[in-house]
């Protein structure tokens, strides 16, 4: 049955206004969790806050766990839906670069935008500096970046692909992980000194 | 009452909360794991099955032949013996009950050449052709009506009653001279030897040489 879009069960003609329903209710889940906020995002760093480990944590394994289902009750097709491509060494250096950016600005992209939208002056800074670095990677791109942007090509892969392991054995350890990664964060936050923002 | 139980049970909420996603991952590892069924649905079964594209005409079969049309394979689903005794020029035998086996697959499953699939009739090549399509192999067809109609149509084709019309006229034509191209040969096809004639040599002409007579020495000198 699933995906909907692609099997044409919703017309192509709704993928544009379905975007922008869940980029609104995205948007919304990232401010009602505080999200705009540097100071709970950097909390992570520092270990006063895991707001933004356990959210997204718990959203990638709750996606997983449901997809799997849907998969395995026959109302979704695993095997057609999007896999980002890999450019191995473009995403370590871009990771390393948004990491930076992460710690020191105290956003992620999404989250800078939420905080443009409740009229953060910090947040509208960020995102001048990212329009910035996207001008000066956009004019540097033919001389520079271009080699690094699509070479190191590995495909449409995830990781069950690249470790070679069954599907529902990933995702059970994942979530292992998970909740062990929860009570770790839980046991540093108690131990840290409360700070107040 | 009520409230302390809730709030009891709500301070566990996380605990609670982590086993839940804990089972209903372990669910998946544990669940059974079946093979999605691979095949043709039947609405595709279906549509395949009442194309014009699936049966094809001995007439279409033999301009096919005659032409070396290189983009066609025969293959005869009876079994060998059957196979041995005749087929169809080119033909390869994959005998039903072998069909599903390693060593014709390739026959079968590519995307290159027209697969024309026979039998005696169409039934066992309609078998062939619905297991063939259930495993998803491509540019299948089946002889219509088999080597029977194949031996009715071209290879001894009915002569046409004086009363039907010119186009039948003209199809027996093409079927009978397909006929001659397998080989069948017609009584006015055969030459009626012609009698020797026995070598009459001409009687040779004698055409004297009158030679000149000597004449008879006259006088002398």
């Amino acid at each position: 049955m699933g995906p909907l879009i692609p099997n044409g069960i919703i017309p192509i003609e709704w993928d544009s206004i379905i975007a922008i329903l869940i980029g609104i209710a995205f948007g919304f889940v990232l401010e009602s969790s505080g999200f705009s906020s540097s100071r709970k995002l950097a909390g992570v760093f520092y270990g006063y806050d895991f707001a933004v480990l356990k959210v997204f944590f718990t959203a990638a394994v709750v996606a997983l766990i449901g997809i799997y289902y849907l998969d395995y009750l026959g109302f979704l097709d695993v095997k057609q839906l999007y896999v980002h491509p890999t450019y191995l060494w473009g995403a370590i250096i871009g990771g390393v670069i948004m990491g930076v950016g992460f710690v020191a600005g105290g956003f992620c992209p999404g989250t800078s935008l939420c905080a443009v939208a409740i009229g953060k002056i910090d947040g509208i800074i960020y995102v001048l500096g990212i329009m910035i670095g996207v001008f000066i990677f956009s004019e540097l791109y033919n001389p520079l970046f271009e080699k690094l942007y699509t070479g190191s090509f590995l495909g449409n892969i995830t990781l069950v692909d690249s470790l070679g392991v069954s599907p529902y054995w990933f995702i059970f350890i994942f979530t292992i992980i998970a909740i062990v990664a929860f009570v770790v964060a839980d046991f540093v936050r108690k131990k840290v000194k409360k700070v107040f923002y | 009452m009520f409230n302390r139980n809730l709030a009891k049970i709500s301070s566990y909420r996380y605990p609670i909360i982590a086993a839940i996603l804990l089972i209903l991952a372990g669910g998946l590892v544990l669940l059974p794991k079946y093979e999605k069924q691979k095949g043709l649905n039947p609405k595709e079964l279906l549509n395949k099955a009442i194309s014009p594209e699936r049966y094809m005409s001995t007439d279409k079969l033999a301009d096919i032949i005659i032409n070396q049309d290189p983009s066609y394979i025969l293959v005869d689903v009876r079994d060998e013996e059957s196979y041995s005794k005749y087929t169809l020029p080119n033909a390869v035998n994959i005998p039903l009950n072998k069909l599903l086996s390693e060593d014709y697959i390739a026959y079968l499953n590519q995307d290159q050449f027209d697969v024309v699939l026979f039998s005696n009739d169409n039934f066992y090549a309609d078998q062939a052709w619905i297991l063939c399509n259930r495993l998803k192999y491509k540019n299948l067809h089946v002889l219509k009506g088999g080597i029977n109609e194949w031996y009715k149509t071209i290879i001894n084709p009915s002569v046409p009653e004086e009363d039907m019309t010119a186009q039948d006229f003209e199809l027996y034509n093409t079927r009978k001279a397909a006929s001659m191209y397998f080989g069948v040969v017609y009584p006015e096809q055969v030459k009626t030897e012609a009698k020797p004639v026995p070598k009459t040599s001409a009687p040779k002409q004698i055409i004297p040489v009158k030679k000149k007579k000597k004449m008879p020495v006259e006088g002398g000198c």
